[in-house]
């Protein structure tokens, strides 16, 4: 946690890297990280205010402040829930979620692609709106999703719930994980990758298919040769949602290069301990 | 992409104002000096070469490198140290060798397309034990500091773009890229590299915005919008077959350079048996491929004596040089 408060820049946000700009991701994780820690109060509301600030008036999150356009890291905020951010930022930021879908499932692609015979899936998130739909802001959304879906009664969220998963599933590699979300190019197949597919683990936490028991196979094999912490984190996040990380599965060995990174090895940590801010 | 500010509105006339100069089809192309260096393994004689290649071009090409900011941009795509996917180490340490000796403040930056944790994968592909001091010469263009840029004509569907400040604001950027065969585009080379100054966090990874706005026109886009360059490629060992990361290694035994990025990868495809005239990018970014080959003047081998075919996948048979 130390590292993580060095990290805090002066306008109370955090960077990916020391001496870079506030992004809405690091700060967002750094403070579920102080929220697992139940610690640094004065830090947290610094951060919390710089989060407020990057709000945009649709509801949506920007990635920083040069940029002026809601993205997938609106999922990340939100997860924060209600009672870090008030209850009206939070709600309008998950209603931004709710309509984000991505471009392939969009009526004039989902026209061309049963025109040129393309298998339609259904509707993930993407990362940049009018993108298509991608496996780590789904898995991100439906966790963000999940939460909201514990204070907010709606049927909307509940159906794109089961819509990102399904979507999730569709795009499982051959070998039982998931890699960004391109399972097949040109005919060929592409790899999992340890993060995605560790992410898109813990959003489907509480389902139950061959496809899922196979993907937590791969990731329990990919424990010990993953070779960045936040390959590590996701795995163990992933597969401890399901029940399956090894009791003697090793610690994490690789040190975090940013501070998202660092954040997600507190996370998982906390997770393991019992503390899981994803589900919680 | 909505609601441009006064900043950005400001920037984008001087980027049109630089597209409008450089001309999309300019009446007369200057000529582009381009050097081949044979180089059949990665040994400690790229250093020479590349001190070489990059002092002949200030010599005869005006390249103007002493007391300027050099990013080196090399091209990172997965974690595989033993396959011919990532740029090699040696080649950028070679180059930054150069540069330095020249009287130029160089680092080094790259924005991969799908793997998140650029570091750990520099750190896999030899980077950290290849060159001193990597970590604090590297700047992850994924999370950098972003410009709103307006593309002025733009080939592809965008309007604007957010490039990575530190690919703005260098002196020159160096685009060093790996020879390799690409299943959307035929060939990925210097132009295609410069994706990597598009910001993940931005856009995501992969940065699929690209792809929705055309990804040849965008290659275009690119090529008219970054400041003054120069292109330094690998193709010592590069990537035939389905590339640009499920190919299979290729050694052609050669490093390709110049000022033009344009011609050079169109001397790249000569050397891998493709026709430049059927790149879609380059015909974009160029307009006449024929006059660009003209204007190209050779130094070092010439591309007969270097050419080896590299394997193409059967949808992008159609390039192949006759």
């Amino acid at each position: 946690m130390v590292s993580l408060l060095e990290f805090q820049n002066p306008d109370g946000g955090w960077p990916y890297q020391r001496g870079g700009p506030s992004w809405t991701e690091p700060t967002a994780y750094a403070l579920l990280a102080l929220v697992a820690q139940k610690s640094a109060a004065e830090p947290f509301a610094r951060g919390l205010r710089w989060l407020h600030a990057a709000q945009l008036p649709d509801g949506g999150w920007a990635p920083q402040r040069a940029v002026r356009q809601s993205t997938w890291m609106t999922a990340v905020a939100a997860l924060l829930g209600p009672a870090a951010l008030g209850t009206d930022a939070y709600l309008r930021g998950i209603a931004w979620i709710v309509r984000q879908t991505g471009e392939e499932t969009s009526l004039p692609s989902r026209v061309q692609r049963f025109l040129t015979g393309n298998a339609q899936t259904d509707p993930g998130w993407p990362w940049f709106p009018g993108t298509s739909a991608w496996v780590s802001p789904t898995a991100l959304s439906m966790l963000a999703l999940r939460k909201a879906a514990r204070c907010v009664a709606s049927a909307q969220i509940l159906a794109r719930l089961d819509m990102g998963a399904e979507c999730l599933l569709q795009h499982a590699c051959s070998d039982g994980g998931w890699n960004y979300g391109a399972a097949r190019a040109l005919d060929y197949d592409a790899h999992s990758y340890p993060e995605t597919t560790g992410v898109a683990l813990l959003a489907l936490s509480g389902r139950d298919t061959p496809a899922i028991r196979k993907a937590c196979g791969w990731a329990q094999a990919q424990l010990a040769r993953c070779r960045t912490s936040e390959g590590e984190s996701w795995l163990r996040l992933g597969l401890l949602a399901h029940g399956q990380l090894p009791s003697d599965s090793a610690p994490p060995a690789r040190p975090p290069r940013t501070v998202q990174n660092a954040a997600l090895a507190v996370l998982a940590s906390a997770a393991v301990e019992g503390r899981n801010p994803f589900l919680e | 992409m909505p609601g441009l500010n006064r900043r950005d509105f400001l920037m984008g006339p001087a980027a049109g104002l630089v597209l409008a100069s450089c001309g999309r089809r300019p009446a007369v192309r200057r000529e582009a000096l381009v050097s081949v260096v044979r180089r059949p393994d990665y040994t400690q004689a790229l250093y020479g070469d590349l001190r070489r290649v990059v002092s002949e071009h200030c010599l005869k090409d005006g390249l103007h490198v002493r007391g300027k900011r050099v990013l080196l941009k090399p091209n990172l795509v997965e974690f595989e140290p033993d396959s011919p996917i990532n740029t090699h180490p040696l080649l950028v340490h070679a180059a930054l060798e150069a540069f330095r000796e020249l009287g130029a403040d160089v680092f080094i930056g790259e924005g991969p397309g799908h793997r998140r944790n650029t570091l750990d994968m520099a750190e896999a592909a030899g980077y950290f034990e290849t060159i001193p001091r990597f970590e604090e010469i590297f700047t992850d263009l994924n999370l950098d500091c972003v410009a709103a840029v307006r593309l002025a004509r733009p080939h592809s569907r965008l309007q604007s773009i957010y490039l990575a400040q530190s690919a703005m604001s260098c002196d020159l950027l160096v685009s060093m890229p790996k020879m390799k065969t690409h299943h959307w585009v035929g060939a990925t080379l210097s132009m295609k590299n410069l994706f990597g100054t598009v910001p993940g966090g931005v856009y995501g990874w992969p940065k699929n915005i690209l792809h929705w706005a055309g990804i040849p026109g965008f290659i275009a886009d690119l090529y008219h919008t970054l400041p003054g360059r120069f292109a330094i490629v690998d193709g010592i060992v590069g990537m035939q077959g389905n590339g640009p990361i499920q190919g299979t290694p290729k050694r052609a035994g050669v490093v390709v350079a110049g000022r033009d990025l344009a011609a050079v990868d169109a001397t790249c495809c000569q050397i891998m048996c493709i026709d430049p005239h059927r790149i879609e990018y380059l015909k974009l970014a160029v307009g006449n491929v024929a006059e660009l080959l003209r204007s190209i003047h050779q130094i070092g081998e010439s591309v007969e004596s270097v050419r080896t075919c590299f394997e193409l996948i059967p949808e992008w048979s159609g390039i192949r040089q006759s």
